[in-house]
């Protein structure tokens, strides 16, 4: 498996031999930055397309047809015309924190998505707690919908915004929990070794059992804290309009609309990282040819590929059931999930400590 | 709440979510049902019978059946037809009605049929033309007959 | 018909129709018509009805007796009639609709607003001697919203007195939902109350679509007044048109051939399948099952398909005509039709897949909104609304018209009422319409399709009331003629108000996404509300 380290150590020794390391540290986080945003953007327009056309197919139909073959260019122009729209700010709100939301939500999600190991040697954030500090920094987007309903005077937007902040902050009980189990299996907290000790296996394989179940509720969980159907009430279109970005329009309403999807592939990410091998081939022992095979394929398509796997799964579940009630979204986190993850997480502390695991 | 009934709802609450799951899935690989127009203009299947737009059928001869009577007009719910005659002497020295313009308002038409019931020479009829977006609400009142077109002689 | 007409003095009013409820049982307002008879004139009889007035038609469901009643009042300026809302509740909004239409105070009456005209409107539009044009320019201001309303009472001397009563206090947190909302099904406004997420208290607001097709209807000839039935209910066009066509040929004493009488019938319920699988899809989007709706719609248009072919129309249908229909079946019509019911059975399960049985749906629906046999039938909220709650008012089977009385069907009765209930009676329903056509689609007699009609047609002098079953329950037409060519006074008994009055009872303590669900599965369309 090629490692990227290679590239990136020969970059800052380069860097290094024209400018002070101060300088080249400098140099390298803005381009790291300058990156991490590009890719924020390429994948957003990616997801929202992969979106379009799942749904379709789910409904029968063909989706975005028209802009460019099979409709591709279609999501481009319409972050065109997003960002051609006028900005405006509603008679009667509290201007800054309106003005201050969207990019708490933004903030949120891109510390989030730095952590992501998307290749050997690509880690962008990667130490000790690794896992404990992506939990952190997802929950901050919370926020920023609770600012954005408050912000809006809009009686939609902060009913939205409650909803939102009660939901959010419940499920990132069971999300946590979840990935709690797996780090009790993984023995670390850091992403890359967390990754590269599923080397012989993947974790979910390995943990078998409450893997299997830790992986159920982390993508119940996650679309829960990505508000997306059936956990969508925070914006239930049918009942609050657009919840609490109502009041939003042009880039303002795009960064939630930004955030939502990256959201959404970065709990995939996670998913992938934590459960599925990050950027592990899938080796299965005893077929070496097969394990050769697979190694081949570099490891960013690996990792890549599960988590649009797991964006999959979670189009699938959203574009199949109808949305809950709130009441009914606590009860199922607080009487079914919650209880239901201690316990798990009960069962892998034993299954570790007996060594009942591949 | 005893716990069968706990486990009960959770199972079967996922068994039902599983088939829903399954239909979905099943739709996914099934055949789309998107109509593609305008693309399929050609292969585009409307029934005779629809109502897209009035029309004076007019035969080879540029002559329709049109006599001018005004049955049309008055049976109208919406006063969307506008029909203007004029008196002529024919060569017999009888005064006769005649057709100079069938003026129609596709705008506020409202297709209930009512004017083709009326009329008793079946002069006018509905089409099947249905692309009549325009950007001007004026090109909406169409004139029927064309130009230079007369009466079709009565056939004996 | 058969019906009982009695003429009840305003003043004897009040102590009759608690005679009629409590001692005849007559528990279900069909309709109530507000009326203007004109001033006395000098050859009138003892029978004939002048001044401003209203006409009930009541019915008991437990003897099936049906009676009307019409009242009067000879005072233009201040006239004034008592409620009978405290009777039958269902009287609440047609009594609001009289008062807006014919200025006829209600004494009593707990919220006398008007229901459909704009608070700043001048006079009272049905009235025979009033020019709306002339005095209700278009008004480019916005309507005010007003918290308050009346109630009048009957001073000794005659006199009328009102007392305020407020809508919502000032430190309630009231929302607006619609008119332009995407649950409301059309542009229907609702104020809540909130507490929380709870719904405390709910005013409906009307007439956002308000065309006065009725007032139009007094100056159209009776073919024209065929072509606006089309555009009350548009998911019951076939059913709206129908029940006029059938009031004007009673009227006439025309008899329509056996052939309309099974053509009218199969077209019916196909119209029917259609409302009912665009009901499951929009419940199922106001629900956020998106996929599901696009489901239904992908069947719904099997149906317009064959609508269309014979018909030439799809939403607007134009079929029904006074005598017949308007053309014979299309020669692929028994074939597609044939091909349709196996279609519709296999894909009617996949609805129960998707949607029927998901655990999600089901704690949603099942127990919210729970409407009582006894509210049902006090609000005359009749349709799936009214069998899911237990009470049988399937007019095809209370008073079987066309080809009903040869069909063997079921009707579907739940008795939970809640939102579960009103779903499944309408999925059920389905089932049973296709059952119908079934029986009728391989046994459509031969004969004539149009009965030979006079080139302008007059009514008779008299009134008429005819009812259908339409989609969502029972349509009725009240027809009064004076002999013209045109009707002096048509009422349509709109399906969707007394569906619209039980929505404030069934939100109470709800919550907002509860509302969506009791809206959804009470099915109104608002063109029909609004008229």
């Amino acid at each position: 498996m090629f490692d990227f380290s290679i590239v990136t150590n020969w970059i800052h020794e380069w860097l290094l031999s024209l400018m002070p390391e101060g300088w080249a540290i400098f140099v390298e986080c803005v381009a790291v930055g300058i990156g991490i945003i590009l890719l924020y953007a390429l994948l957003a327009i990616i997801l929202i397309f992969m979106e379009r056309k799942v749904c379709a197919a789910f409904q029968c139909r063909l989706g975005p047809t028209r802009v460019g073959p099979w409709g591709t260019i279609q999501v481009i122009c319409d972050v065109l015309k997003m960002l051609t729209k006028e900005i405006f700010t509603p008679k009667g709100v509290d201007k800054k924190l309106y003005n201050l939301a969207p990019y708490m939500i933004l903030l949120a999600s891109f510390l989030t998505f730095a952590c992501l190991p998307v290749s050997k040697g690509l880690e962008v954030l990667d130490f000790n707690v690794g896992i404990f500090f992506l939990l952190a920094a997802s929950s901050i987007g919370v926020v920023g919908i609770l600012l954005a309903g408050w912000s809006s005077n809009n009686k939609f937007s902060i009913i939205g915004a409650m909803r939102s902040g009660a939901q959010i902050i419940s499920y990132e009980l069971s999300a946590g929990m979840a990935i709690l189990t797996m780090v009790v299996l993984a023995g670390t907290m850091q992403i890359s070794e967390m990754v590269s000790g599923q080397a012989s296996g993947w974790l979910i394989f390995t943990g078998h059992i409450p893997a299997l179940i830790a992986f159920v509720i982390y993508l119940i969980a996650g679309n829960a804290e990505c508000n997306r159907g059936p956990f969508d009430l925070p914006e239930a279109e049918s009942e609050l309009t657009a919840g609490y970005h109502t009041e939003y329009s042009g880039m303002g309403f795009g960064f939630f609309y930004l955030a939502e999807y990256l959201n959404l592939f970065i709990v995939a990410a996670i998913a992938a990282t934590v459960f599925l091998g990050g950027w592990m081939p899938l080796h299965i022992p005893g077929l070496d040819g097969f394990n050769t095979v697979m190694d081949y394929i570099p490891g960013f398509v690996w990792y890549f590929g599960k988590a649009f796997f797991v964006v999959f799964l979670m189009m699938w579940m959203r574009w199949s059931f109808p949305r809950l009630r709130i009441d009914q979204i606590l009860a199922l986190e607080w009487k079914y999930l919650v209880p239901i993850s201690m316990v798990n997480l009960l069962l892998m502390a034993v299954i570790v400590t007996l060594g009942w695991h591949f | 709440m005893n716990n069968n009934n706990y486990f009960g709802t959770l199972f079967d609450g996922l068994r039902s979510l599983g088939t829903g799951l399954k239909t979905t899935m099943k739709e996914f690989f099934t055949k789309k049902i998107t109509e593609q127009y305008p693309e399929n203009r050609k292969e585009l299947h409307i029934s005779e019978r629809f109502r897209g737009t009035l029309t004076m059928p007019h035969n080879e001869a540029n002559e329709h059946q049109c006599i001018a009577c005004g049955l049309c007009q008055n049976a109208c719910p919406n006063g969307t037809i506008r029909v203007v005659s004029e008196m002529v002497e024919t060569e017999d020295g009888k005064k006769k009605k005649q057709l100079v313009r069938y003026e129609y308002n596709l705008g506020s038409c409202i297709f209930c049929q009512l004017c083709t019931n009326a009329c008793p020479h079946d002069a006018i009829a509905f089409s099947n033309e249905f692309e009549n977006a325009v950007f001007d609400r004026s090109k909406l009142i169409l004139t029927l007959n064309k130009p230079g077109s007369k009466v079709a002689a009565k056939k004996s | 018909m058969n019906q009982e007409t009695l003429h009840i003095a305003s003043a004897e009013l009040l102590a009759k129709m608690k005679q009629l409820k409590e001692v005849e049982k007559m528990d279900y307002l069909r309709s109530l018509t507000g009326m203007d008879w004109g001033t006395p004139e000098e050859n009138d009889t003892q029978e004939t009805m002048r001044g401003l007035g209203v006409v009930y038609h009541l019915e008991s469901t437990s003897t099936g007796k049906r009676i009307c009643v019409k009242t009067s009042t000879l005072d233009r300026e201040h006239p004034h009639l008592p409620s009978v809302c405290h009777l039958w509740k269902g009287a609440e909004l047609p009594e609001r609709e009289v008062y807006d239409f014919f200025g006829i105070i209600f004494t009593g009456h707990p919220d006398m607003r008007r229901l459909f005209l704009r608070e700043d409107w001048v006079g009272f539009p049905f009235r025979k001697d009033n020019n709306p044009e002339a005095e209700n320019p278009l008004r480019m201001t916005n309507e005010e919203t007003i918290d308050t309303t009346y109630i009048y009472k009957e001073e000794a001397n005659g006199t009328l007195s009102r007392t305020e009563r407020k809508l919502f206090e000032d430190d309630e947190y009231v929302i607006n939902i619609g008119p332009q909302h995407p649950a409301t099904h059309g542009v229907l406004r609702f104020r809540a109350s909130l507490v929380g997420e709870e719904i405390n208290k709910i005013d409906v607001h009307c007439g956002y679509i308000h065309r006065g097709i009725e007032k139009m209807n007094e100056s159209l000839t009776y073919p024209q007044t065929l072509a606006l039935t089309d555009r009350l209910d548009y998911l019951s066009a076939m059913q709206s048109r129908h029940a006029l066509c059938m009031c004007i040929e009673q009227a006439m004493g025309v008899e329509v051939s056996d052939r309309v009488k099974v053509i009218r019938t199969i077209m019916d319920e196909l119209q029917r399948i259609d409302s009912h699988i665009l009901f499951f899809a929009c419940l199922c989007q106001d629900m956020g099952a998106t996929t599901a709706f696009l489901y239904g719609f992908r069947d719904r248009e099997k149906i317009l398909d064959i609508l269309e072919e014979t018909c030439g129309g799809r939403l607007i249908i134009n079929y029904n005509t006074i005598g017949g229909v308007q053309a014979d079946l299309h020669p692929n019509f028994v074939k597609r039709v044939k091909e349709l019911i196996p279609y519709l059975r296999k894909n009617i399960q996949e609805y129960h897949d998707i949607f029927t049985g998901n655990i999600i749906a089901q704690q949603r629906l099942k127990g919210t909104g729970v409407l009582s046999r006894e509210d049902a039938i006090a609000f005359g909220a009749t349709g799936g609304t009214g069998r899911a709650s237990g009470w049988a008012c399937d007019v095809r089977k209370r008073l079987p018209y066309a080809a009903y009385d040869r069909v063997d069907f079921k009707e579907i009765v739940y008795t939970e009422g809640d939102c579960f209930a009103r779903y499944m009676v309408r999925l059920d329903e389905i089932e049973q319409s296709l059952r119908i056509i079934e029986q009728l689609i391989d046994n459509i007699p031969e004969g004539s399709i149009q009965e030979k009609m006079k080139p302008i047609i007059r009514l008779p002098e008299g009134s008429w009331y005819t009812a259908v079953e339409s989609s969502r329950g029972e349509f009725g037409v009240y027809l009064e003629s004076r002999g013209d060519k045109s009707p002096y006074r048509l009422h349509y008994r709109s399906t969707g108000l007394p569906l619209v009055a039980v929505v404030d009872s069934l939100t109470r303590g709800a919550k907002i996404a509860d509302l969506i669900a009791i809206g959804g599965t009470l099915d109104y369309i608002v063109p029909d509300i609004d008229r």
